[in-house]
């Protein structure tokens, strides 16, 4: 069994027990459910922020498809459980097909700020078309039945939260071939150094181009589960906001890192959860973290224990100069 | 046999005319120089040649077909590699991973969502080996191209252009910033592209030096023109070039 599957089976079960341990620590399954679909959303930035390289400041757009994209769909066209989800995700994915071709064009800074300007068209149309979307108020539903024939219920907390697990360890299995495989290594090379990859024969446009087909998808189903936990949808899941705060849970975690999404989304998710309770000026502490992490330790909480493992492990090395110890990975 | 023709190339920014009607042609298996003072239009034209700028006037063919505004990326599939001055890599990768990408990319795998069988891993790794046997550099295969010193990065470098099995290599100023030691080991590795693998060179050089005594053949370019193209003791015999550029000592020197 190779430490990375160990890893993923420890971490799995430990989140399978979850629900066991939060009455003690009197936390709703629900908010468990959250974490999950959070850290989906910021894998999604990560593919193109930790990967790529690739600012992607307004994935929130995806999201919030994937959340009115299941809402509608289920208000107008009285779908189940399943097809919710799915029209959710698709709607992510045409979000993509349709941003991309022109998010393609501009790298850096541009790239960013382009994302967070479509994301807000999206947004704008939410919140404005109120005969459909509810505009401002959003659109509250009744959590649909299953969708499998003869099964007349609708999930409870307990059941979506293993739904949303089994999606979100789907969507870290899909993580871990893809970084190692040429796909992955070819993003990561562009994250480096794009003109040395296009002068490599490789057309980056086009790696680009599916990077964020796959990201929008994943931002997509999260936000579909994300409008089926809360039964409801409303504009500022779109808001650029909301991919900034994506985008501090990718970094919060570690970018470029399978589990630094899951981590960081626990940090954010359950830390607001219980500061909101205390005081409403929760932001500030958020924002204190963000200044932390990005000054204390820029490659995140699982970043920078991997940098440190890595300096203990070069330490070792230099004391035994016959060891064949492989050196210190700064991506994988 | 004319491997890489350039006609009439022309190329400006705003209003600076950085090359003006300067054409080269290289022929196949020879080793090319193109030389020139600072600010000479040497690296514009080069990268006219490369695809990484567009000339404004001017055609390039290469092996047979027209290739003025072919995408860079399909420029190396056609077969032509390149090197930066500043040498252009993945610092923060392995050499072996540096010079998977290009293998990848020239068998068409460089797509794939998943990893390789064992067959296509073990045909990249003995490649690599192939490669990085060339520019003796076996011994830092699982370093980081970091920590490598300047000069090997330079010869990883020359291994990552050379992964992708060009016809033609162009190399922008391989020695810059060089110490002797290591310049003598570019020099022979640049022999070694034409004696050992049947390469045609074309290399932007300042080092006189080293010009006349590695290329065959040499373009001469000064603000933007081409001053003269012939062989070493042509350019060496040349007035024009003499006196716009070489400074008699050192033709007479060589």
């Amino acid at each position: 069994m190779t430490p990375a599957l160990r890893t993923a089976l420890v971490i799995g079960g430990l989140l399978a027990l979850a629900p066991l341990v939060l009455p003690i620590v009197h936390l709703d399954v629900s908010i468990v459910s959250e974490v999950l679909l959070f850290a989906i959303a910021a894998m999604s930035v990560n593919l193109l922020l930790g990967y790529t390289g690739l600012p992607a400041f307004g994935n929130a757009a995806f999201f919030g498809l994937g959340s009115y994209g299941a809402a509608l769909s289920i208000k107008y066209a009285h779908v189940h459980f399943i097809e919710a989800v799915l029209v959710g995700t698709l709607a992510g994915l045409v979000g993509g097909l349709i941003l991309g071709p022109f998010l393609l064009r501009r790298r850096g800074i541009y790239f960013g700020l382009l994302a967070i300007a479509f994301g807000q068209v999206f947004y704008f149309i939410a919140y404005r078309f109120t005969s459909v979307t509810g505009g401002e108020d959003g659109m509250n539903f009744a959590r649909p039945y299953v969708g499998f024939p003869n099964v007349h219920f609708s999930l409870n907390e307990m059941s979506f939260y293993y739904v949303a697990l089994a999606i979100y360890l789907g969507i870290v299995a899909l993580f871990s071939v893809v970084a190692v495989s040429p796909f992955g290594r070819t993003l990561v090379a562009i994250r480096q150094n794009e003109v040395r990859v296009r002068y490599l024969g490789i057309n980056t446009d086009r790696f680009i181009f599916v990077a964020l087909l796959i990201s929008s998808t994943i931002a997509g189903l999260g936000g579909a589960m994300f409008a089926l936990l809360i039964n409801f949808a409303y504009p500022l899941t779109l808001d650029w906001h909301q991919s900034g705060d994506f985008v501090l849970i990718m970094i919060l975690g570690g970018a470029g890192t399978i589990w630094g999404p899951l981590v960081g989304a626990t940090i954010f998710v359950i830390g607001k959860d219980i500061i909101s309770t205390i005081t409403p000026l929760w932001q500030i502490f958020l924002g204190a973290l963000f200044i932390a992490c990005v000054l204390g330790f820029p490659k995140g909480i699982l970043g920078s224990i991997a940098a440190f493992r890595d300096r203990r492990a070069l330490v070792g090395a230099a004391s035994a100069p016959d060891a064949q110890t492989p050196l210190p990975r700064g991506t994988s | 046999m004319v491997l890489l023709e350039a006609t009439a190339i022309g190329k400006r920014f705003g209003g600076v005319i950085a090359v003006d009607d300067v054409s080269a042609s290289v022929h196949e298996h020879s080793i090319h120089a193109v030389i020139g003072p600072n600010g000479a239009g040497k690296t514009t034209f080069f990268n006219t040649l490369s695809g990484f700028y567009f000339p404004d006037g001017g055609t390039v063919h290469f092996d047979g077909r027209e290739i003025t505004r072919m995408p860079n990326w399909q420029r190396v599939a056609a077969g032509m590699g390149r090197t930066f001055q500043t040498p252009s890599i993945f610092p923060e990768l392995t050499v072996h991973e540096n010079l998977q990408l290009g293998i990848w990319s020239q068998a068409g795998q460089a797509f794939r969502l998943r990893g390789g069988t064992r067959a296509q891993t073990q045909a990249v790794e003995a490649r690599i080996d192939e490669l990085l046997g060339f520019v003796n550099l076996a011994s830092s295969r699982s370093r980081l191209v970091a920590e490598l010193s300047h000069g090997s990065q330079r010869l990883c470098e020359i291994a990552m252009s050379l992964s992708t099995s060009p016809k033609i290599v162009l190399l922008d100023e391989p020695m810059a910033g060089l110490a002797e030691a290591e310049t003598e080991r570019i020099v022979g590795v640049i022999r070694d592209l034409r004696e050992r693998l049947g390469l045609t060179v074309l290399f932007v050089e300042h080092n006189m030096r080293v010009v006349l005594s590695l290329a065959d053949r040499i373009t001469v370019m000064d603000r933007g023109r081409l001053l003269a193209e012939g062989t070493p003791n042509e350019i060496s015999a040349n007035e024009a070039v003499r006196d716009a550029y070489l400074g008699r000592e050192v033709v007479d020197h060589v």
